[in-house]
């Protein structure tokens, strides 16, 4: 199956760690030069919607960490998906539930304080499985010290869906 | 009119900016480089957006409708922008007003229908008067009318979006680009100050609301994230304080229900509103006699939760941005109902900043629009601006146990494309039932509903076998476009589209043939029209990239496209139709070359910091493969083996 590297639409180095700055300079500069907005001819105009749309595609894997590094685990040959990955370790799943259930009982009491505190350390705990991906999907790594750390990625989906869950919360309870 | 402006049939059609507003409509054009908003013969700029019918076949629009409202408070209709796209239960339909509406039957499109007593219209209709009556506006100043950018709330969903600019094809428009409010109210106020940094744009109209984190750098308008509520405005305010009025005149419960006593106490609300804008304390007039009064204080209890409810908007959109308000280098208000003090004082307490409101809050969108407008028309220098909008809510599908699959989620760049595969969930299933959905949350029934596709004819395998890959575009009016094929068997499969709000094509070419046959449109004039802006956008545009990149050329090129140029130019002074799309296509084939050597020269400057070389190889890499985002088959669906979140 073929894969667009957003990377290299990007004219980045291939890695984790990105500068959102950065991707934003990019972005406006690539936007610059294929936007259809921009082109005389209207046959130009659609190859150039075409370029476009992969631009915004490349900025929209880049921008998101967890895009990101399952494109970086394909460029590496590495399927990814839920049935392609390991299953959790029970430890984990444990800990997600037990997670979960602080925040539904939290959001019950309508306990601000509480959300936000789950909140923080939901943030730490996101942190550090990008840096455990930054450093396994570093240039240089190979295949296999990258497949070693693919739990790591489930995590960050798991960590972004709660993190999700969590402003909605904040919101329900603001009102 | 001055003297020297005489009357000329072969002028060239200008472009035209368009804020079609909840309560007041807009049209604006560039003049001298510099937008300026048409007024009528009254010398006034807002058309309020209000029709009349009556027993003529043409319907009344403006400020003689509004004072129809009263006596014909089912005839009249205003704020038709919060009915555009939404269906014949939608709870719009069941807040305080004075409408008749007309039930849904069987087989027929999911849209609002109003009884005016002579017929039935929809608020497609309705719009398309509006925008006729602001075309005619502009037509009395401009003479010719070219193409025409118009505005819509940064949160109008696919089925809002798609109904607006079925209104504008109605009312004979020829539509360059649905711009978001927000954006095109930075775009004037970029335009102004030549400011870089984070903006923040907080618009409360009339019946929507929008919140906008944009970046501006250089001329390039970045949307970071955009939110908003499409049902929340002024609109709000004034039935919360009828409401306080109804009860204060002591106004029986059975004459709360009489379309004229409601229609009378909206407008007197509205009036209260207006006079609490510099007054700590008003007092108006009682429909039914005497007096009522209303203090401020009173006011911003009423609509303290209205208010309240922005100010949520505002906070998570700054969260989805990225930024918090030590990051904001300033704030925009734009709407009228950001005239209220409440609101006002709470976007300073909230944003921490006083915020800019210098260009009237009532214009500066239509400003912005016309400013586009001569940028899409190639009237302006489009290497000075770009605007880079985002989609307002997620779109996906529906999958196994009513789940959404997100397939672009909000905030993304526009124009977009993505791609995902499915599989079949049984044995020798012959169809795919799919389900396009907006919005953010987790179960389909959720979201709104866009629109049902049946994808039938595969051929009989075992489950898991077939693949149905669903391609989602998103153009630069933020309207989706979906296809669907079955791939291994390799045959493509035509998709049904039914939209599940809104009217289909079919039903838009029927009202328009209709609206021909009234003697009120003439498709041949718009065709040759449309044709004419083309040519005028084309014949710019090359010229600049002619002096632009001219060691780009090679031997014979230029003379080619100098030709081809001239040969559009004399046929766009004619009336020939025919004949300036054959020289456009002409145009196209002899610059077709030229322009994707200075697409690449562009690419390659656009990643700075690289040797030309490297770049050019790694542009072919990224450019020569798949389109779309390719993603592993998702498993089957309706039942998806595989989540991708």
């Amino acid at each position: 199956m073929s894969l667009r590297d957003p990377f290299a639409t990007f004219g980045l180095p291939a890695r984790f760690d990105v500068n959102l700055p950065e991707l934003e300079r990019v972005h406006r500069e690539l936007s610059r030069a294929v936007h259809p907005d921009r082109v005389a001819s209207s046959a130009g105009r659609k190859d150039a919607v075409e370029q476009a749309m992969q631009v915004n595609e490349a900025f929209r894997v880049l921008r998101d960490p967890v895009k990101r590094a399952e494109a970086l685990f394909q460029l590496r040959g590495i399927e990814v998906g839920e049935t392609h990955e390991p299953k959790p370790p029970p430890d984990f799943l444990m800990e997600v539930l037990e997670q979960r259930e602080a925040l539904a009982e939290a959001r019950a009491a309508k306990d601000a304080a509480r959300v936000s505190a789950l909140e923080i350390a939901m943030r730490e705990a996101q942190k550090n499985a990008e840096k455990r991906l930054a450093a396994a999907l570093a240039p240089g790594a190979s295949a296999d010290s990258a497949k070693a750390e693919i739990g790591a990625l489930g995590e960050l989906r798991f960590y972004r869906r709660f993190l999700e869950e969590v402003s909605a919360i904040h919101d329900e309870l603001l009102g | 009119m001055a003297l020297f402006e005489i009357f000329d049939p072969k002028a060239a059609p200008r472009p035209i900016g368009i804020d079609l507003g909840t309560t007041n409509s807009l049209v604006a054009y560039v003049k001298n480089e510099r937008p300026i908003v048409v007024l009528d013969c009254d010398q006034e700029a807002l058309l309020p957006s209000v029709v009349s019918y009556g027993d003529s076949a043409t319907p009344i629009v403006g400020r003689l409708a509004v004072t129809r409202a009263t006596e014909h408070p089912r005839e009249t209709i205003a704020s038709v922008k919060r009915f555009m796209g939404r269906g014949a239960d939608d709870p719009e339909t069941k807040r305080l007003g004075t409408y008749a509406f007309v039930p849904r039957k069987e087989g027929e499109p999911n849209v609002v229908r109003f009884n005016v007593g002579s017929k039935i219209v929809t608020p497609v209709e309705v719009s398309a008067e509006i925008l006729r009556a602001l075309r005619r506006l502009a037509e009395d100043e401009l003479q010719s009318v070219g193409g025409a950018v118009i505005t819509v709330p940064a949160y109008f969903d696919d089925a809002q979006r798609q109904a607006t600019k079925d209104a504008a094809k109605l009312a004979g428009l020829d539509v360059l680009r649905l711009l978001n409010e927000p954006t095109a109210a930075a775009l004037a106020y970029g335009l102004d100050k030549k400011q870089n940094g984070t903006f923040l744009v907080y618009d409360l109209g009339g019946g929507t609301f929008d919140v906008t984190v944009l970046l501006l750098s250089d001329g390039v308008f970045q949307v970071r994230a955009t939110g908003g509520d499409s049902a929340l405005g002024g609109d709000d305010m004034d039935r919360a304080v009828a409401g306080e009025l109804l009860v204060q005149a002591k106004v029986s419960p059975e004459a709360r229900e009489r379309p004229a006593v409601v229609r009378a106490f909206l407008t007197a609300a509205r009036a209260m509103k207006h006079a609490l804008t510099d007054a700590p304390e008003a007092r108006i007039e009682n429909p039914l006699g005497g007096e009522l009064t209303l203090t401020r204080a009173r006011f911003d209890e009423l609509c303290g939760e209205i208010v309240e409810r922005t100010g949520a908007v505002c906070r998570r959109t700054m969260k989805d941005a990225g930024v918090d308000k030590d990051g904001l280098d300033g704030v925009i208000l734009v709407g009228g109902s950001t005239r209220v003090p409440l609101v006002r004082g709470k976007v300073k307490e909230w944003l921490g900043k006083e915020p800019l409101a210098d260009i009237d809050p009532d214009k500066v969108v239509a400003l912005g629009a016309a400013v586009q407008a001569d940028l899409l028309a190639g009237e302006g220098n489009p290497d000075d601006i770009l605007l880079l909008d985002v989609i307002p809510l997620s779109l996906g599908i529906e999958v196994g146990g009513g789940v959404v699959d997100k397939i672009l989620p909000r905030n993304t760049t526009v124009p977009a494309a993505a791609r995902a595969s499915y599989t079949t969930q049984e044995d020798k299933q012959t169809g795919f039932q799919i389900h396009v959905v907006q919005g953010e949350r987790e179960l389909a029934k959720d979201n709104r509903s866009l629109a049902e596709f049946t994808l039938k004819g595969i051929p009989p395998m075992a489950a898991g076998m077939a693949r149905l890959e669903i391609t989602f575009r998103v153009d630069a009016d933020g309207l989706l476009h979906v296809t669907a094929k079955e791939t291994v068997t390799g045959k493509e499969q035509t998709v049904e589209v039914k939209p599940s709000y809104g009217l289909d094509d079919d039903t838009v070419e029927r009202m328009l043939l209709e609206s021909i046959d009234h003697g009120e449109e003439d498709l041949a004039a718009r065709k040759l029209a449309e044709n004419k802006v083309e040519a005028s956008r084309m014949l710019s545009a090359t010229r600049k990239s002619l002096d632009a990149d001219a060691d780009l050329l090679v031997d014979g090129e230029r003379e080619n496209i100098t030709k081809a140029i001239e040969t559009l130019d004399r046929a766009r002074t004619g009336s020939d139709a025919g004949k300036i799309q054959l020289a456009i296509s002409d145009i196209d084939a002899a610059t077709k070359e030229f322009a994707g050597r200075r697409m690449n020269r562009a690419i390659a400057r656009a990643i700075a910091g690289k040797a030309i070389g490297d770049v050019e190889a790694s542009v072919e890499t990224a450019l020569g493969i798949d389109l779309a985002h390719e993603k592993g088959a998702k498993g089957p669906l309706p039942q998806p083996k595989d989540s991708e979140e």
